[in-house]
């Protein structure tokens, strides 16, 4: 009796659920060493990182015969946009899908930081961009795809982060709206992606996801410590607004429940 | 081009503006929950200040025979 009933179609959603709540705990197992590890060695790696960075980025890698020294920003601007703006949104989606499965509050905090951190390194690309494409282009901006639906993204998630900023910290169901509306953002960041393959760009092809990178083993060597030590920070800014604002949504529950127990 | 270096550095500088208005506004998150807490802890010294004080409770030691008895003031 039991084995027809699981095969029912009103026990699918149960399935669902039960195969998310995996995924969920796959993703907990594979993070929760590096954030437990966010205040002693993810700073320290960071700055390390960092570091080496830029030394790689403006002193060791090879000048550029064509656009000169301003493609040394290149350093900066592509892990910026790969590391720092798609993966922080990726975290801001996966958290936000994690709190829509376990209606615990604290990945909406999560989800906010990322999303957060995710607008700072759009920002930064997006200037970074324009700075190098003065020179080059001879304009700032242009209504290019690949710019265009960058820019779409900073404002979907700006949005996003104004409208839950007007609820509480622990308002389930602007947390839930939001989650929503975070998950459905996240669909432009393979429009990003894949731009420039589906329409005719100014915007320079993909160099690195590439079977044949089209830059030398040099430049690719800078560009790999540049992914690693924005990959780096990035997630330290995570953890570090992260644990603010679950600091922020505990004070909230302890100012409710002294509202509770106090006289009017 | 002499103006690339200017250009390079413009990009380095918005980087580091960028991480530095963040972390100010983090800094000004964190100041706020400071602020936050002091407050919370106030009301609740307030608080406990003006519910009753839990009655005084006496433990005496155990002898060979009996063991450890918990007595209150107000018992007989």
């Amino acid at each position: 009796m039991s084995a027809v009933a699981t095969q029912t179609p009103e026990n699918c959603p149960a399935a669902l659920t039960s195969v998310l709540r995996g995924i969920l705990a796959l993703f907990l197992w594979a993070t929760l060493p590096l954030y437990n590890a966010r205040w002693t060695l993810l700073p320290a790696l960071t700055g390390v990182a960092m570091m080496a960075m830029l030394v790689g980025a403006v002193i060791a890698a090879p000048r550029e015969v064509i656009e000169g020294d301003v493609q040394r920003l290149m350093y900066i601007h592509v892990p910026s946009a790969s590391a720092g703006t798609y993966f922080a949104f990726l975290i801001a989606a996966a958290s936000s899908a994690a709190f829509l499965i376990s209606r615990d509050i604290r990945w909406d905090a999560v989800a906010r930081s990322a999303a957060t951190v995710g607008v700072l390194f759009t920002v930064i690309t997006l200037a970074t961009g324009a700075i190098w494409g003065k020179p080059i282009w001879g304009v700032y901006w242009t209504w290019d795809a690949r710019l265009t639906s960058t820019l779409v993204l900073l404002l979907i998630y700006t949005a996003y982060l104004l409208a839950r900023s007007v609820a509480g910290p622990n308002d389930e169901q602007a947390a839930r709206y939001s989650a929503i509306f975070a998950l459905i953002g996240f669909l432009d960041i393979p429009l990003i992606h894949f731009s420039v393959d589906w329409w005719r760009t100014l915007h320079p092809q993909r160099i690195i996801f590439d079977p044949r990178p089209a830059v030398p083993g040099e430049m690719l060597l800078v560009l790999l410590i540049a992914f690693i030590a924005i990959t780096l920070l990035m997630l330290w800014l995570v953890a570090l607004r992260s644990d603010t604002e679950q600091l922020v949504q505990r004070t909230d529950r302890m100012r409710a429940r002294l509202d509770q127990r106090e006289p009017a | 081009m002499d103006g690339e270096l200017e250009f390079l550095f413009a990009g380095f500088a918005v980087v580091w503006a960028g991480l530095f208005v963040y972390l100010v506004l983090l800094q000004m998150r964190l100041r706020n929950l400071h602020e936050e807490v002091e407050t919370l802890e106030e009301r609740l010294a307030e608080y406990e200040a003006s519910a009753d004080p839990a009655p005084s409770v006496t433990v005496t030691p155990a002898t060979n025979s009996e063991a450890a008895t918990v007595r209150s003031p107000s018992d007989p």
